[in-house]
């Protein structure tokens, strides 16, 4: 009983090895942005991101990503950081879906 | 009721999800830890100014970067049926973890016990405060 | 004493959060790090200008880290004010 206890919550809700290979977004603390992909990982979260990406913020408002990106290579990640986590690949803006329903 | 409750009986619910950092998610919870880590499907997400929206198909979010949730109203009455089916199941309560232990041994660890600076010195039973 | 929030459940709270926030709500539960369970809750927007507005929140879950407040409401002090002709200055949100 109290093994499976503490095998339940052992199991990470995330199962990352579904984006090994793919490019996935990140989000950190701060306000940091980043896509890459993914090539490793463990269970505090900590990633190896191949060819990443980081969208730059505009100066004014540092909530804001802008289109202005750079180059980061390689990179790991720091888990206690990452804020969220998301596959890169249809992810799409959009307008505002909110607006039909409170009209 | 435990706020990990109500969130667990939500599963599989449409919700509102806002950061610290003030974006929202709107989508279906697939899943949530004791660390209030989530998952959610079907994702709306929205910029801190509300004026930006992405769609995504899945995403996981740190529970600590979590401002609040906002669910839909009629999960709170399920979570009460599932806390009475599950005390039933149990039958009956028992104790609830053993307390902070009791009084402890004093002896050499008490106070005064290990060697204090004057001469009149004396043994310190039990670990109570001296008196003089 | 237990948790003193335990006396506070089934009634009405006010909740200051950290981005200065004032939501209004029945207590429903709580846990070790104050994460709280509101019912029937709703938001109160102050401003300068015009009365206190009132936001339909509904059923929430606030994270105990983002809570500077919590107080019982007094339901007949509560229902005695007229929100309409009250204004006041909104609240900072809290400097780390």
């Amino acid at each position: 009983m109290a093994q499976q206890g503490e095998k339940k919550k052992k199991e990470s809700i995330l199962d990352l090895s579904r984006f090994i290979d793919k490019t996935i977004r990140v989000k950190f603390q701060g306000g940091r942005e980043v896509s890459g992909v993914l090539k490793g990982y463990d269970p505090l979260l900590n990633l190896v991101l191949d060819g990443a990406t980081e969208y730059l913020r505009d100066p004014d408002d540092p909530f804001k990503i802008t289109d202005d990106t750079r180059e980061l290579g390689l990179t790991v990640c720091r888990g206690t950081s990452v804020v969220l986590i998301c596959p890169s690949d249809n992810m799409e803006p959009i307008a505002n879906p909110f607006l039909q329903q409170d009209g | 009721m435990l706020p990990l409750s109500l969130l667990r009986t939500a599963q599989n619910h449409p919700m509102l999800v806002e950061l610290k950092n003030g974006e929202t998610y709107n989508g279906h919870l697939v899943a949530c830890d004791n660390w209030m880590n989530i998952n959610l499907r079907e994702v709306i997400c929205t910029s801190r100014d509300g004026d930006r929206f992405w769609r995504m198909p899945e995403c996981y979010i740190r529970g600590s970067t979590i401002k609040y949730l906002r669910i839909p109203d009629e999960v709170i009455d399920m979570v009460k049926e599932e806390v009475v089916a599950k005390s039933r199941g149990r039958g009956g309560g028992g104790g609830r973890g053993r307390g902070r232990g009791g009084g402890g041994r004093g002896g050499a660890f008490g106070r005064g016990g290990r060697g204090g600076k004057g001469d009149n010195r004396r043994p310190n039973r039990g670990g109570g405060p001296m008196r003089s | 004493m237990a948790n003193a929030l335990e006396s506070y459940i089934d009634h009405t709270v006010s909740v200051i959060t950290n981005d200065g926030r004032q939501i209004v709500g029945t207590l429903k539960g709580f846990d070790q790090t104050i994460n709280l369970i509101l019912d029937e809750s709703h938001e109160r927007v102050y401003s300068n200008t015009q009365g206190v507005e009132q936001v339909v929140l509904g059923l929430y879950i606030i994270r105990g880290d983002n809570i500077a407040v919590v107080g019982e409401v007094d339901e007949d002090t509560d229902t005695a004010l007229d929100l309409s002709n009250i204004k006041a200055e909104p609240l900072n949100p809290v400097v780390h």
